[in-house]
């Protein structure tokens, strides 16, 4: 069993874990300190030197994505992806909730290497507690002179404000982000051009996850080398992994990227339910697909979640048992979709609710093959014409359902 | 020139400006790549996924939607792999399962893009078993509009449209996913003067024109491609008629007019073709008291003639009159001018905003230049309601060009609120702020010119001129002025009428001069042809292609053309001919008797004749009344405001024993050839002899008039290309269907000097009273709108008079209530509103309202006007 002393997740379990002065007391804010001595580029070069990979699902290079905003532009924002509607996906909530001061110090980091002096984050409106602990924490970094004019007396300057979205799925989309963020109706943007050309208002526009920002102050103080030390060719670095479904010990868990899935399920988290076998994994959130119980070997990394058919996504693990219906998980996932659809585009619009209405007939048990069959060519047919991944997306629990778990679905149907 | 950039659509090389969108390349290629979303006068969206192709590419093809890709070098693209076709068929089926489907009774089928595409790319078979979704079917989203929503397929057109066009963001999307609609926002109907051509673009049956709703199918129609003609834009649009009956009218594509867009009412206000008051036969009044009946062609122009035979014979040819409109036809305004000239021998010819404007003679130099301006000056005119397409273009130049618009208007006019600066000024007001503007900017010129040198110190007038100009209120209108690259100047008739606004006019036109831009001065008229009416010589004081009549030469010219010289001396104004300085009056289009006085003046006329579409009130006092056709009965030309001259085509039958305007003239004047005892060795046409003719005049010897033979409107725009010398070129046949802007290199002289003006300050109304302020309304009791359909009928307000909130407050009135509105002219009863718009100390009573109670009130004399407002 791998053994990882958590770094990302090192303060949530310390009473009072979300005050500045926890964070202050374990090291917080050093990191920034270090930073402001720095040169925005190096502090770019190291992130790029680190291998850090984004944690919002796309995996995208964070250190590249810096190096995109233009130097020259006079106006540029860092927008910060606290959405987390992913299901399965419970990580960022941790933070933002436990430790926000965690995000906090790497939203100023990476605001000062792409020299952005406005941050907005971007926050689920159904959580709670965590827009409280936000607002408490920005409010306190300011009296600490973390936010403000002339940061530690650095000269570089940067302001915060919280936006809450009002629930819907996509909003957790950049784009859709940007244009809730812009008080507009959430739907993803063309694209070209992207955020890193014109993001909010038009301007130059970082869009990170938290997760992502939370291992920004941990480059830059223990350095890159570290980091890249850490996990896989392709994969650096810790990962948290939200463990759910049938297992004994659901919750978020810090390991290096590569850890297998199989040591994630049965070591970390206790194991499947009443000792039963398991029958499928979502490995990486929803719009994963699953896999079968004879890929439980895999090292849960970018590279080798592909080469199994499937994706790291947010690293949201949903474990379920060999009692489960697959049909029943198919048109659950499928209705999730359909009513996050935004409406934009013809395929998802109304190909998903399609694609659920066929759903619910054959788990009613009254369909026919023909309904099978349509279903099946919805599948085919949506993924890679929607406008935005979202509709794309929703199609992969269905395909995937229907190709590893086909029996199940020609059972239901006469 | 742009990069241009070679790329390949189904094996078909072709080569496009950079930045091209590969939707319009494969066009460009003779390849229709299936759109639903999509429309080349909006923004991209993708948003329906049907012009998805395959992109060949080194590792491979992925699909993309070609209406938002932009072309580059060496792009490879398939429009029609197995792949492409099996999209095109899902989004299909996605968009039918969910469309009701309910064609046979949906005003978009024939003509529907749903329609065509699932027949061009569906998949031919339904697949559909299950009850449909239901949504809220056809509710009216305006006066003009229904909405579908279960036909609507949120292309976003409609939205777009509003939101890029009009700036009137007034369609939105609601719900989300499946359950998404479009609606409008609570409390607020779509109210955009342009808001019809949604109909146009909507690519189903969702939105439909509650005018010509189910009075049409498609495949029914006649269609004509024509003009419109209420006002100066003449935008393109299309005829739409079926069983001798106008049933729609829809925009057509003109891309140097009106795009693909027409206003609300060029749309929708059609019904007066086919209205049952239209006059259908000539009317005559035997005697004075008696009442106008029936009678043939025949007897009616023989009675014309008659009459205004003897009275030009007894008081010779200066007691005749003609007062047009400017709404008909180049041809119509050319023999209207021709009868008076050639033929009664008076120059007594004019229209309303005729001789009493002082305007630049070669309108814009093109529509397509506001887009190239940075600064658009609009000096008393209101293109919102005045021109809605020309206010589309302004404010597609604002908010995509960045252009700014510097408004000279004694209301602050809906364009004020874009960038720039609102100059408010008095009605007659503009001369004093327009020349303090010029001489300062003068003075900055000739101070930049003399470089180190001190600029000459302004003395006297011009001294506090100079001071006036950096006053604070000017200053940022002078600022504006000072910085602007390209420039572009617009006046309309209501700050250029009397002698006041021919200051102004010098005022402006020398402020375009100093700033070296004295090309790009433009007057707009308020009537659609006022171009056409004055390139024609329809006035008092000007021949045919902007001559005075002054000018020996051009009478000589003119006169070799119709066998006699016009008079030399200038003729009666429209205000002097309608206040009783002719004995007859020959009225065509124009409603001189809408107010009392206007009507009390004509009583006192021997004879009267009209010719109009309705029984107006003029037509009422009439001896004569002569039923003339609608543009859409008729052929003709017109000349929109960038001097583009336009067919108007017959499109329809001409109701009743209608005739067009000029083909009554024509036949007028055959009879008043035949009618004289003149030697001419020629031989009008018509020379068979009618009991009428054996009553012959003597007249004066000297050269005769030439025969009147124009079989065809065509030959009358002939002769014009004689009389007009920019007009020489523009046959019928090469004005095409997107007309030809006449040249102005044989005329124009554009202003080029700084002539002196002399103006004063005009004095705000005494306390207690209001400067009276009037204007376009595009909603207003025109001469057609009675006659409109009721959803438009609705649309004009009941006459009211708009005062400042603080003036309101101040004198203690509430809205809503009736006053008495009073002026040195005369007294209305109007609704008092309240409107921000209008500025503290004016009245603002929109003209052309029912009862004409601003030009009651004096509002068009040109001069400043108090008026006192109180409580009936
Ligand atoms: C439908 C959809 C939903 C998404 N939701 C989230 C989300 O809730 N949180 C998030 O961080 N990223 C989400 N993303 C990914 C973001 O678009 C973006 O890639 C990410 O925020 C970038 O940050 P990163 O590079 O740090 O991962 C979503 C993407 C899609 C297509
Ligand atoms: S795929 Fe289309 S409808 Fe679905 S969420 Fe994305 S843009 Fe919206
Ligand atoms: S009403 Fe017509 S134009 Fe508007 S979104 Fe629907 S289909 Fe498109
Ligand atoms: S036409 Fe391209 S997506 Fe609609």
């Amino acid at each position: 069993m791998t053994t990882w002393q958590p770094v990302l997740l090192a303060n949530v379990n310390r009473p009072n874990s979300e005050k500045i002065t926890t964070y202050l007391a374990h090291g917080g804010y050093e990191a920034l300190r270090k930073t402001l001595k720095m040169s925005p580029d190096q502090v770019i070069a190291e992130v790029k030197a680190s291998g850090l990979r984004g944690r919002g699902g796309a995996g995208f290079p964070t250190g590249a994505k810096w190096g995109f905003i233009p130097k020259d532009a006079p106006v540029k924002y860092l927008a910060v992806n606290t959405d987390e509607g992913e299901p399965g996906t419970f990580k960022d909530r941790l933070i933002v909730e436990r430790d926000p001061h965690a995000i906090l110090e790497g939203v100023i980091i990476a605001s000062y290497a792409v020299g952005a002096h406005r941050a907005f984050v971007y926050i689920r409106g159904e959580f709670f507690l965590g827009v409280k602990r936000w607002i408490k924490a920005i409010a306190d970094a300011y009296q600490y002179g973390f936010l403000g004019k002339n940061i530690l007396e650095s000269g570089f300057d940067l302001d915060v404000s919280l936006h809450r979205g009002a629930g819907a799925y996509i909003c957790g989309e950049e784009t859709a982000m940007i244009e809730s963020l812009e008080g507009k109706r959430g739907e993803p943007r063309l694209k070209p051009p992207y955020p890193a050309q014109a993001g909010i208002w038009g301007q130059p526009t970082v869009v990170q996850n938290c997760e992502t920002l939370v291992n920004i102050p941990h480059i830059i103080g223990r350095g890159a080398a570290w980091f890249a030390s850490i996990g896989t060719e392709q994969s650096r670095g810790p990962k948290i992994f939200c463990v759910s479904g049938h297992v004994n010990r659901p919750g978020n868990y810090e390991l290096p990227l590569g850890t297998p899935l199989r040591e994630i399920i049965y070591e970390h988290a206790g194991g499947v339910r009443m000792g039963r076998s398991v029958k499928a994994v979502i490995p990486g959130g929803a719009s994963t697909p699953f896999l079968t119980a004879d890929k439980l070997d895999v090292p849960m990394a970018f590279e080798t979640l592909a080469a199994a058919g499937s994706a790291l996504g947010t690293g949201a693990v949903v474990v379920m048992d060999e009692t489960t219906d697959m049909v029943e998980v198919a048109r659950r996932v499928m209705s999730f979709y359909v009513h996050e659809s935004c409406g934009r585009c013809v395929p998802c619009r109304l190909g998903g609710h399609n694609m659920l209405h066929e759903l619910d007939i054959i788990a009613s048990g009254q369909g026919k093959r023909a309904n099978l069959a349509r279903l099946e060519a919805l599948t085919r047919g949506i993924p890679g014409i929607t406008f935005c991944p979202l509709g794309t997306g929703m199609c992969e629990p269905v395909a995937s359902g229907l190709k590893l778990f086909r029996s199940e679905f020609e059972e239901r149907v006469s | 020139m742009p990069d241009l950039v070679t790329l390949t659509v189904d094996d078909v090389k072709v080569t496009v400006p950079a930045g091209t969108l590969v939707v319009d390349a494969a066009k460009a290629a003779g390849i229709e790549i299936p759109i639903f979303c999509s429309h080349p006068k909006l923004d991209p969206l993708g948003a329906c996924r049907m012009c998805l192709v395959e992109f060949v590419g080194p590792r491979g093809s992925k699909l993309d939607t070609a209406c938002t890709v932009r072309v580059s070098e060496g792009m490879t693209v398939r429009t029609s792999t197995e792949q492409v076709k099996a999209v095109r068929e899902a989004n299909l089926g996605f968009i039918l399962i969910n469309h009701p489907l309910d064609c046979p009774i949906c005003d978009k089928g024939g003509e529907c893009p749903l329609q065509d595409q699932t027949m061009a790319y569906g998949a031919g078979v339904s697949q559909f078993v299950e009850a449909k979704r239901q949504k809220q079917k056809h509710y009216p989203i305006s006066d003009l509009i229904l909405l579908d929503q279960e036909r609507c397929i949120l292309c976003w057109r409609c939205i777009r449209y509003l939101d890029e066009w009009e700036d009137k963001p007034q369609i939105g999307l609601f719900e989300r996913g499946g359950e998404t609609v479009i609606d409008t926002f609570p409390g607020q109907p779509v109210d955009a003067a342009t808001s019809g051509n949604i109909i146009d673009i909507c690519p189903v049956g969702a939105l439909t024109n509650r005018v010509s709703r189910f009075r049409f199918r498609p495949w029914e129609l006649k269609k004509t491609p024509s003009v419109c003609t209420l006002c100066p834009v003449g935008c393109n649009l299309r005829l739409d008629e079926r069983v001798h009956e106008l049933r729609r009218i829809v925009a057509r594509e003109n891309l140097a007019v009106n795009d693909e867009w027409l206003c609300d009412k060029g749309r929708f206000l059609h019904q007066y073709v086919d209205h049952p008051e239209r006059l259908r036969t000539p009317l005559v009044r035997d005697a004075a008291g008696e009442a106008l009946r029936p009678a043939t062609w025949d007897e009616a122009l023989h009675r014309v003639i008659e009459k205004l035979g003897d009275i030009a014979d007894t008081n010779g040819a200066n007691a005749l009159g003609g007062i047009a409109s400017a709404r008909v036809s180049n041809e119509a305004a050319y023999l209207f001018q021709k009868f008076f000239r050639a033929l009664v021998g008076a120059n007594n010819i004019d229209f309303a905003d005729g001789s009493a404007v002082k305007a630049q003679p070669t309108g814009l130099s093109a529509i397509a230049d506001i887009a190239k301006s940075d600064l658009i000056v609009l000096v008393g005119f209101d293109p919102s309601e005045a021109a809605p397409v020309l206010d589309l273009h302004i404010k597609r130049a604002a908010r995509r060009a960045g252009a700014k618009l510097l408004v000279i208007n004694p209301r602050r006019i809906a364009l004020a609120k874009y960038p720039g600066a609102y100059l408010p000024v008095l009605p007659g007001g503009e001369a004093w702020d327009l020349n303090g503007l010029a001489t300062a900017l003068q003075a900055a010129r000739a101070a930049n010119q003399a470089g180190s040198k001190p600029a000459p110190a302004p003395t006297g007038k011009a001294k506090l001129e100079t001071k006036v100009a950096v006053m604070a209120e000017l200053r940022p209108a002078y600022d504006l002025l000072a910085a602007a690259k390209a420039p572009l100047f617009i006046y309309g008739p209501d700050a250029a009428r009397g002698q006041l606004g021919k200051l102004a006019v010098t005022a402006l036109s020398n402020l375009a001069v100093a700033l070296g831009f004295g090309d790009r001065l433009a007057y707009v008229g308020a009537e659609a042809n006022s171009q056409g009416a004055r390139d024609m010589g329809l006035l008092s004081d000007t021949l045919p292609g902007h001559q005075p009549v002054t000018d020996a030469a051009v009478r000589e010219r003119l006169g070799k053309l119709w066998g006699v010289q016009p008079p030399a001396e200038p003729g009666q104004s429209y205000a002097a001919m309608a206040a009783g300085g002719v004995k007859a009056l020959y009225v065509m289009g124009a409603n001189p008797a809408a107010t009392v006085a206007g009507a009390e003046a004509l009583h006192k006329l021997d004879f009267l004749v009209v010719q109009d579409l309705f029984l107006t009130e003029t037509a009422q006092l009439a001896d004569v009344v002569l039923p003339a056709t609608s543009f859409a009965e008729a052929d003709g030309t017109y000349t929109n405001l960038e001097r583009r001259v336009q067919r108007g085509p017959q499109g329809i039958k001409p109701a009743g024993e209608s005739q067009a305007d000029w083909a009554i003239l024509a036949a007028l004047a055959e009879k008043w050839l035949a009618s004289q005892t003149v030697d001419t060795g020629e031989v009008s046409k018509a020379i068979e002899q009618p009991d009428w003719k054996k009553k012959r005049r003597k007249i004066k010897a000297g050269p005769a008039p030439k025969p009147w033979n124009y079989p065809t409107a065509q030959a009358v725009l002939d002769e014009i290309g004689k009389a007009v010398p920019p007009y020489a070129s523009l046959r019928w046949d090469a004005l095409g269907e997107a007309g030809v802007q006449w040249s102005t290199s044989a005329l124009v002289r554009a202003p080029r000097r700084v002539e002196p003006v002399d103006v004063a300050p005009i004095a705000a109304a005494p306390a207690g009273s209001f400067t009276l302020v009037s204007g376009p309304l595009l909603w207003d009791n025109g001469p057609l709108m009675p006659y409109g359909a009721e959803q438009v009928r609705k649309l004009t307000p009941t006459p009211f008079v708009a005062l400042n909130p603080a003036d309101l407050t101040m004198a203690a009135l509430a809205e809503g209530r009736q006053v008495t509105v009073t002026s040195a002219y005369g007294n209305v009863t109007l609704t008092l509103k309240a409107d921000a718009s209008v500025q503290p100390g004016t009245a603002w009573v929109p003209a052309n309202l029912a009862g004409a109670p601003a030009e009651t009130l004096g509002a068009v004399r040109g001069e400043p006007v108090s008026v006192a407002v109180k409580l009936v």
